[in-house]
Order: C-alpha cells, then structure tokens, then sequence
C-alpha cells in the first residue's frame, strides 16, 4: 500500500515516467473547477487538485458538504455540475488523456471505461423504464451487445449485485424497489461494462447501516475481481476506515491530507482530520479542544492563508500569511499544513 | 394492465352524474340571457294573443325548474328538442354538423402536434441554438395571432393570389356528389366509396383550415412539450443517463416519454375546446359546422341547438378525458397500480 502512494505527487508531471507496471489507473493534474458568479469573482470549487489511483486499489475521498466532492466526482467524467467548468487541469484514465478527448468520445467513455456511482438512486432511475432495461442498455450502448444477451448480461450482474429473485426484479420499476435495492441497481449499472475505473459519490449515504455494511463488502469484491480502482466519496470518514486503502481529507476543494490507512487513522497529521475523527469521539473535552465552533466553514479566507486558518485552534500568524503546499511528511504521508500535529 | 378496468369503472361511474351537472348549468345560464323566442319566431307583427298561444305551445309558460325536467324527459328518449331556426330536430342537424367540425378540428390539432412536438422537443435539446430562439417566437407568435385573421391572411395568400386552393366555402365542391355518410368525415368516407373526385375535393377545401387551426394551436403544444422536456433534461435521471454515457438522442427520448403526459394534457385540453373554440374559422370557411349553429342558437334565443351542442362537446370531452386517461395509465407505471 504505502510503495503505491509513493508514486502520488512526486508523478507530478503526468504519465510520464510510469512504472513497469503500467500508467496508474486514474491520475489527476492541477483539476481546478470554477463557477462563474453572477457578481465578481468565480468561485472555484476545486482548486489545482492532484490524484493517483493505481489498479486494484480502492481509494477514500472524506469532506464535509460543500468541499467540492461532488464536483470533483462529476469533473472526473467531464461533466461538472452547471454553470461550472473545468478551468485548468489533466485528467488521465489508464494513461489516455480525456482533457483531449471530443464529446462523442467522452460519451462513449462514460459509463464504459469511467462509471459513476450516484447518491439517491431512486431518483436517478428513470422512473418509465423496468430497471431490467436499464441495465440492458448500458451493455446494448456501449458493449454492442444483441438485446438477448444484453438481458441475459443483466440478469447474471443482477445475481452478482445480490438481488433476490432477480428474474422477477428485471421487470420490476424503480419506485417498486426499496433504497437498498435502487442502490444495488445503480452498482449493476455502473458495474456492468466491467470499466477501469469507478467513482462512487456518496453511494451509500442514505442507507441503514447493516445495509450499507453488505453493499460495500459487495462493492469491494466486485471491483477487485474486476481489476477495477475506485474513489470512493464520502462524508462519513468512519466508512474508509474499513472500506479504503488509502484516504484523502477534502476541504473546500483541496487535499488537506492523504495517506495510507492505517498511517491516516493512526498517525493523523492535519489539525482538520483530528476534528473529523474528534467528531466521532465520546469524549467531550477532545471534541471542544478540536474544533472552533463558531467559526463557519467555507468563510471567505483572505486569499493566500490557509483555507482552514478560520476553524483551525492550532493557527498562528504564518498560516494567515501563506497558503501552505501538500509535503510529505513520512513516506506516502502528506499534509498541508505550516505545523502539523506530532504522531 | 392490472387495476386498468376497476379503475375505468371509477371513472365511468363519473360520467353521468358529470353531464347532468353540465346540462343544469348549461339550461340556467342560456335561459338567463334575454330575449324571447316567440316573439323572434312571430316577428314584429305578431300580435299579444299569438306569441302567448306559441309560448304555450313551446312550454315556455312554465316554470323553469319544470322546462328543465321536460327538456330531461325528452332527451332519455333520444329526443333533444327542435331548432325554429332550421325547423328540423336538433339531433338531425348536429349529426350532420359535429362531424364538419370534428374532422376539421382533428385534422387540425394532428398538424399541430406535427409541428408543434418535433419543434419543443428539438429547441428544449439546444436550449441556447438558434432553434430554441425560432421556437420561442414562433411560441409568442402563434399565441398573439388571431385564428380568423390568419385564415384571411392564408386565404388572401393561396387562394386570392396563388390561386392553388378551392374557394373558402364549405367542405367540397358544389359540382361534387359528397360520398354516402358513414363517419361524417368527407375525406374518410370518400375513401371508404372509393370516390377519388369527391375525396380530393374534400381534401382540397380542407387545407386552409386545417393550415390555419394547424399553426395557432402548435403554440401552446410546442411551449408545453419545450417546457417539459427541457425540465425532464434537467431532472436527475435524465443527468445520470448522461453520466453513464447514453447517447444524447436516447436520453431526449427518454425526456420526451416522462414529459409525455402533459403534452397529452395541453392537446386533449385543446382538442375539447376547438368543438366550439374554431367556430371563427368555420364562419370564415362557411364550413357548417357544429360551433355555428351553437352560436346561431345563441343569437338567436334557440336555445335547444345550444343546449345539445354543449352536451354532445361536454360528451366528447369526457371521452376524450377518458382516453387520456388510459394513456397515462399505459405511459407511467407509477399510476393506479
């Protein structure tokens, strides 16, 4: 795990000096997302964001609401969310550069070689059509496949998903079906093209939490058996304790810090990522030690300061000065921060 | 299909009580309106004793809660009273009129789905293209044009001008023999006689019309259907069929079929209100239609072509209601199941 994050920021440069193993799966430049304000300046959603995700490997990405997840998510497959758009950056899948590549080509991409997981599924499921069909036509659109086979192709992943009775479900229409169930519909559809890379926004969160437990055991399988990678969004940092090889701190629209698992849940570096874990403590006098409550996130910050100076309780007069850099701390361990926490 | 015939059930159980209500209100309100039709019948001659003897014979000297239930009588015997004016009974002659203004109002709303639903779903697809600018125009236009100014203006055009269609009166030639009746529809029955002359008659003196019936109402059907698949675009399904790459003509497809029930609302509201909404137009083309004679009835204190003309439309309606019905229910899963 940790020899895998060693090639993250100092592969600066793109896929220029991949390894014998290959470009890694998923590798992000510079991705900075704006939206254009209807008065002054635009608001920039993702900031000069960096990303290398290698096969096989399930990496966990936690924010609060507002850091910008969704939009990176979205921005991955080139299509933030209106009015924002892709003001600078590199995105890489498996070393092909889709920052080159025209819409059809994208078109042809999503959903083949790049999938989304989406929150609220049984929102996004096209209320008219029997969720059968629409597992159908993801390998009918994108594979070429005749429609027997298309429904055949759907009805083992509906299997492979955990659906019960799945000759039935084929036929069944989303409001039929419970959260759970609209959730496992929408990993068959993400996952039927078998594509190199998923990325799972928030897919979980409105699940109970036995339910949640069994999705992400299933999720976890499907993509290793098929020599996927996945970044996994969340708000929920307990999630990727147990889900996620590594783990990244999002806060308003950059890395605050990123590691190993077990380096991230036991050697947390960032003032930020032990308020997130502090928030999970039963104890009263760490929560109130790492946290400002009175400071709202996302307030403006004087440009050039750090984006947490506000709701940091470590701050000091540099960090209001100077926007600090992602270092590597330890090896594969990297934190922006002037004076991060000591292990 | 299940649930579709408890739930028609429901609905024809409806349909009765429904008219009764709309011939109540109907009969009140066009008694209300003053004016006496003995007195119109006899002229200005006629002398005191001769219009009360014709009240009396018309039964116009009772009470009009009792003219109400005598109309009800008559009308469950298959009778709907007589016209003074045309002195015939008034269910002869609207069977003769209501397909005049059926097949031109049907023909008429078929141009404007046409027009109109190809148009909406192709400017709500590029919002921002030159398009959607045309058909938000051509969306204002159709609302400002009066329907009997653009059927002069047509007329003026291809007739006075042009030349290339028949002259605007009525519904086929005077030289030519109208097929048998078996719709009412000139064009179908001369079809099912294999009376080509008498068809392409009935088809020329339909265009204007038609054009005319055509192109004011694709307004109101383009804003709808641009409206509502612009919405469907936006609504999360329709994003995620494009976050999972589907093409964009399939994810427009499938915004129009959820965008399809109001369309088929606004048209189904249009088709009912055309009966007596294109009486302008039949006036202009001299096409004897239904919504004439409703009018004529209405001048004119006679009051039982009125009275059977809104209810056969208020039938009409219902069914057409009841048509959409099942549309919904065969379009959207969600519904009566």
């Amino acid at each position: 795990m940790l020899n895998s994050a060693a090639t993250d920021v100092s592969a600066a440069n793109g896929g220029t000096e991949a390894t014998a193993a290959g470009p890694p799966m998923l590798a992000v430049r510079g991705l900075t997302v704006e939206f254009a304000a209807m008065a002054g300046a635009a608001v920039t959603a993702v900031r000069d964001f960096d990303l290398t995700i290698q096969p096989g490997e399930i990496f966990g990405l936690v924010g609060e609401s507002g850091a910008g997840k969704t939009t990176l998510a979205r921005a991955l497959l080139r299509l933030p969310p209106e009015p924002g758009r892709i003001a600078a950056g590199e995105i890489r899948l498996a070393g092909r550069n889709l920052m080159e590549l025209n819409e059809t080509e994208m078109q042809r991409l999503r959903g083949r070689d790049l999938s989304m997981i989406v929150p609220n599924p049984r929102a996004e499921l096209n209320p008219l059509l029997t969720v059968g069909e629409q597992i159908a036509t993801m390998t009918r659109v994108h594979l070429r496949v005749p429609s027997r086979e298309a429904r055949r192709m759907a009805l083992d992943m509906l299997r492979a998903v955990q659906i019960p009775d799945p000759e039935r479900r084929m036929g069944a229409f989303p409001h039929e079906m419970s959260g759970g169930m609209a959730q496992r519909i929408v990993i068959a559809i993400a996952l039927i093209c078998s594509p190199k890379f998923i990325v799972s926004d928030d897919a979980t969160s409105g699940l109970d939490v036995t339910v949640q437990a069994q999705i992400l055991e299933l999720l976890r399988r499907l993509v290793l058996d098929r020599g996927s990678a996945m970044l996994f969004i969340t708000r929920d940092i307990g999630i990727t304790a147990h889900f996620c090889d590594r783990v990244a701190v999002m806060y308003d629209g950059e890395v605050m810090e990123l590691a190993a698992r077990e380096d991230f849940f036991f050697r947390p570096r960032h003032p930020y990522t032990v308020m997130l874990m502090a928030a999970f403590s039963h104890n009263q006098r760490l929560r109130r030690m790492w946290s400002r409550p009175e400071a709202l996130p996302g307030a403006a910050e004087p440009a050039g300061a750090c984006r947490y100076v506000a709701r940091c309780p470590l701050a000091q007069d540099r960090c209001r000065a100077e926007h600090p850099a992602l270092r590597e701390l330890a090896l594969g361990h990297f934190a922006r921060c002037h004076f991060p926490v000591r292990p | 299909m299940r649930g579709l015939l408890p739930f028609l059930g429901q609905r024809m159980l409806f349909i009765l009580p429904q008219l009764f209500g709309i011939l109540l209100v109907s009969f009140f309100l066009i008694k209300s309106i003053p004016g006496d039709p003995a007195v119109l019948m006899l002229g200005p001659t006629a002398t005191g004793d001769a219009v009360a003897a014709l009240r009396t014979k018309l039964g116009l000297d009772h009470a009009l809660p009792m003219q109400f239930w005598y109309f009800l009588v008559d009308l469950v015997h298959g009778d709907l009273g007589t016209s003074w004016q045309t002195t015939r009974p008034v269910l002869e002659d609207l069977l003769q009129r209501f397909p005049a203004t059926l097949e031109l109002v049907t023909f008429g709303l078929l141009l404007a789905i046409l027009v109109g639903v190809p148009f909406g779903v192709a400017s709500a697809s590029h919002e921002r293209g030159w398009l959607g600018r045309i058909a938000n125009a051509y969306g204002l236009t159709a609302g400002a044009l009066p329907d009997f100014w653009l059927a002069l203006v047509l007329i003026f055009v291809f007739y006075t001008i042009l030349q290339v269609v028949p002259a605007p009166l009525g519904r086929i030639d005077f030289a030519v023999l109208p097929p048998p009746t078996v719709t009412g529809f000139l064009t179908v029955d001369s079809l099912l006689a294999g009376d080509w002359a008498a068809f392409a008659s009935a088809a020329s003196h339909l265009c204007l019309p038609v054009l005319t019936l055509g192109l004011v109402n694709a307004g109101p059907i383009l804003k709808m259907t641009q409206s509502t698949v612009e919405r469907m675009l936006h609504s999360d399904y329709s994003r995620y069929e494009v976050l999972s790459g589907l093409p964009r003509g399939m994810v427009v497809r499938h915004a129009l079929r959820n965008a399809l029930p109001s369309i088929i609302t606004i048209i189904s509201v249009l088709y009912g209100y055309l009966l007596g909404g294109a009486v302008l137009v039949e006036i202009v083309f001299s096409w004897g239609g239904a919504g004439q004679y409703a009018v004529q009835g209405v001048l004119n204190s006679d009051i039982y072509p009125v009275l059977g003309f809104v209810l056969l439309s208020a039938i009409f309606s219902l069914f057409v209601y009841l048509a959409v019905d099942i549309l919904y229910f065969a379009i959207d899963p969600r519904i009566g199941r």
